[in-house]
This record gives C-alpha cells, structure tokens and sequence, in this order.
C-alpha cells in the first residue's frame, strides 16, 4: 500500500517528518533494466521528457517553456541561498549577486541562447528588478523552512537528472533541500499555490528519479513536498510500494503522451 | 490602533521595539481553523457549494453590493501600479521615472489581462492623469516608507490560500509587504497594506484579515498588521492578538453568509 501524509505545515511539522521517516528501499538493476525496457517499448520520434509536472497533468501536452519572474525565481532563490554563506548577508543581496553572476555569464559569451543568463541580460532593468523581487520571495520561504530543521541539510545544487538508455527519454525530480539522517536522506520539494488531486503522484515519481538519480539506487527516506502559499506539506515514504507506483505513473505518462502526439499528428 | 501621518517612518513603527516583542504564538491557528469551520457548517449546513465560495481582501473591503470608487478600473489600475513600484523599492531599484517604470513591470509581471486592457484603452487625457496621480502616490509611498533595508527581510506580493471546511470555502490573499523573519521565540513578522484610497473601516477589516490568513497559512500570529494610504498618508497600525483574530473570523463568516445568500 502507497502512504500519503497530509500535515499543516508548522514550525515542529517538518522535523517530526523527518525524524519518523522509515527505512528506505532499494533499487536494483533488474529494477532499472525493467523500467528501461517499458519505456523503450513506448515508442517516440522526437525525444521526451518527464517529470512530477508531466504525471500530474496526465501527459497533456504542456505549453512549451518561457522564462519569467515565476519560473526564474526557483533558479535564482535557491542559487541565492547556496551562494549565502553567513546570516550577514541579506536574502537580497545574494540573489542581487547570483544575478549579476548570471549576467556576467551572458556578457562573457558563456550563455547559451534562451538560457536564464541571456534572457535576464536582455530584460530591461525594471524586469530584472520585479525577477529579483519574485526570487527574494522564493529565497525567503526556502529559508524560512530550512532553518527550522534540526538535522544537517543542505539547499540542493541541482535537481535529479536520469537518461534512460535507448528510450530518448530524460527524467527530472525537482528537490530544494536534502536533509542528512544517517546514512539515508530526506528530500524537501517546494512548490508555490495549493495542492492539487494529483500531488501524492507527483511526489512518488519525483521519489522514484532521485532513487534512480542515485548511483546505488537507494531511495530516499522520505519525499516530503511543500506548499508554503498554502501552509501545507505532503509526503510520501522511500518504500518499494511508492517507488513501484511512481514508476507506472512514468510509465503511463509516457503512453498518454505518446497517444496525445498521434492523435496531433493525425 | 496607532494612527499616523508621515513623515513618521512607516518602518520604525512595523517593526517597534525588539525588546518588548510579545512571545510567538505557534497554537492559535488550530483554533481559529475550528471555529471558522463551525461557523461556515452553521451557514452552509451539510451542502457542499459548487465552485467554492472564494474571499478575497477586496470582498472584505467592499461590502457586497455596493459601489465603491476606488474600485473603479482607473482606480484599480493606480493602485496596482503604486504596488509595482512598492516592489520595485523592496530590492532596492532605481526608479528614474514612476509611471513608465511601473507600467512596464506591470506587463512583465502580469502579461495581459482585463485591467491591461482597460488600461491601453484609456485616452489621453485619462492616461496624463493617471501618469500625475502615480507621481503623487509614489513620491508619498517613498517618503514614509524610507530606506527599507535589506536585513529587514522585506518581501512583496506574497500570496497565500487556505481553504476552509474541506474546500467549502477558500481564503485568499495577497500582502503588500512583510517584514521581518519568522522566530521560534517572538512574534517579529509585520504585515503591510498599501492602497491609494483614503483609510475607511474597510481597511481595518483587511488588515485584520491579512493577519488572521497569515495566522492560518504559517501556524504562527504575526507581530502588527499596518495599512498605509498614499492618497492622505496616514498610516494605522495594530498589534495582532487573539481579539484581533476573532473579529476577523467574524468578518469573513459574515462575508461567506452574504456570498452564500447571494447564489
């Protein structure tokens, strides 16, 4: 049976999540070798990509990809916070300084075209001010939550990434803080709105990405996803039932998506 | 409530004095959850509205059914303009001049929905007012507001929803601005509303009701909740506590009964 806790989030939430979090399983590479096998057989011309977002919209063909204040903001919040390495520095002043980085990327020829460097050093100033404004937001609830944890974490420096040989198809899991306990880890997901109907699947496919991302195919303890707008948290465990389940909804993303471009095509 | 006029530093009275900060109170949100979900089971009984009835701080502000001016389209569009520039002063931007600078952020920040368009459909008498009376309003917003330091944790637009008696009912809000960092010890999160109309009761009803959605989202009462009006510069502020609370759960039975009624 899959778990799906449901909490308000709270100062002492987060840290009784992760400290009643359970063992977690392991993927082997029989695991691997099947799951690749499922998704070669769900053939694609172009190449394919899944994540959390892509399950919880049942496949349906996504608006293709811009950068704005709200999809820029998750970048350069969590930079902001890697880059900050002391209290004396402002939540502002870091994510002023990761965007200077990043338009120093874009005027030393090390951006590629339609990266978030390019498209920031073409904004005009007022934009990248409201950019900055929306990040400062993301930074600061990130750090709201992080530094109610009493377990080491750390913000993570990127998110999961497994290419699925022979099947063109990449998977990402979205992951903000990686919390230590142990040997094992706990993953924090943060997401702006409310939860939707499909959340509990998107936190499942995000936990089975990072089990696959990691080399020895250890799952994380527990996948917790956070809806601070909403004051929310949900949460799935590192168990073979939740890792299982994340797997078929890939899987069947893959099929409705594929489904999705013949009927286009046609 | 404490009433002011500037050139009093909007900043020096959000934020008080650190040493009398009351303790933070981590347990008042449960409650509050439970009498607003008792009070909406008294109005809607066992039915289940269908979409959900959704407050906002403007339904709070304007009772229903009547007219109010300041919500008038060029009303609303001078108050969304003078909150682009608010945020623009957060991160501590340049502003060179008022009125285009608050514009083009606008469109970045929005793209295009019905107050753009009944903006760009404005002639030009009606445009050069508009272009003075954003002038006005932010040279008042920058003279009260002061230098708003970066250490102050300031942050702009923040949203929140919270839905109530199992999706009944919605609350949702946005904050001008909160200051101040969230602590396990004292409350020190002040919450500011910024409008371009003179005070009115309606006010004091948002101000309550941005501290009671705070309570609610973040399970902890924040310090002061504020409402700054750059039309008469006057500034009201109020220490958040449990009374404070539960006359804005009044508040949004009584808005949730006349929505109700209404369908």
């Amino acid at each position: 049976m899959t778990t799906l806790i449901h909490r308000r989030l709270g100062a002492t939430t987060i840290n009784e999540l992760i400290d009643a979090s359970p063992s977690p399983s392991v993927l082997t590479d029989d695991h691997r070798h099947s799951l690749s096998g499922r998704f070669r057989a769900v053939s694609i011309e172009s190449h394919r990509r899944l994540d959390a977002w892509s399950v919880e919209r049942a496949g349906r063909v996504a608006e293709s990809f811009r950068w704005s204040p709200v999809t820029a903001r998750r970048l350069l919040g969590n930079g902001a916070l890697i880059r900050r390495h002391d209290d004396r520095t402002s939540i502002t002043d870091a994510v002023a300084d990761e965007i200077a980085d990043q338009l120093l990327r874009a005027t030393s020829g090390h951006a590629r075209t339609g990266s978030l460097a390019s498209w920031l050093a073409s904004a005009h100033p007022t934009h990248v001010a409201i950019v900055t404004a929306e990040s400062v937001n993301w930074a600061t609830q990130l750090h709201d939550v992080a530094i109610e944890i009493d377990a080491p974490w750390r913000i993570s420096s990127a998110d999961a990434f497994v290419d699925v040989a022979g099947a063109r198809t990449s998977l990402r899991a979205r992951r903000d803080i990686e919390v230590r306990r142990g040997d094992d880890r706990v993953i924090l997901r943060i997401r702006g709105g409310a939860p939707g109907k499909s959340a509990g699947p998107g936190l499942r496919t995000d936990l089975v990405i990072d089990t696959l991302a990691d080399p020895a195919g250890l799952a994380p303890a527990r996948y917790i996803g956070l809806w601070p707008d909403a004051g929310l948290c949900l949460a799935v465990d590192g168990t073979m039932e939740d890792l299982r389940a994340g797997a078929r909804d890939l899987v069947r993303t893959a099929v409705a998506q594929r489904r999705a471009r013949l009927a286009q095509a046609a | 409530m404490v009433t002011a006029y500037a050139p009093l530093n909007v900043f020096d009275v959000l934020r008080g004095d650190r040493r009398s900060r009351p303790s933070a109170d981590h347990t008042i949100a449960d409650g509050l959850r439970a009498i607003l979900a008792d009070g909406i089971y008294d109005i809607l009984g066992p039915q289940r509205p269908d979409p959900s009835i959704v407050v906002r701080a403007a339904t709070l502000r304007q009772p229903p059914r009547t007219v109010d001016l300041s919500q008038s389209p060029l009303g609303r569009i001078r108050g969304v303009l003078v909150n682009q520039l608010l945020r623009l002063l957060c991160v501590g931007a340049d502003v060179v001049d008022p009125f285009d600078d608050a514009v083009s952020a606008w469109r970045f920040d929005v793209g295009t929905n019905e107050l753009v368009v009944a903006f760009d459909r404005l002639d030009a008498d009606d445009r050069a007012r508009l272009n003075a009376e954003v002038r006005a309003h932010f040279s008042s917003l920058e003279g009260a507001l002061g230098t708003i330091r970066a250490h102050w944790m300031p942050r702009s637009a923040v949203r929140a929803t919270q839905r109530l008696a199992d999706g009944a009912v919605e609350l949702r809000d946005v904050v001008d601005l909160v200051v101040g960092a969230p602590s396990r010890d004292v409350a020190a999160t002040a919450l500011l509303d910024v409008t371009t109309a003179p005070l009115g009761h309606g006010d004091e009803r948002t101000i309550r009701y941005h501290a009671l959605v705070h309570t609610l989202r973040t399970s902890t009462m924040p310090l002061r909740t504020s409402a700054l009006s750059t039309a008469t510069n006057e500034f009201w502020t109020r220490d958040v506590d449990f009374a404070l609370l539960a006359r804005s759960v009044d508040d949004v039975l009584a808005v949730v009964d006349d929505l109700w009624r209404a369908r």
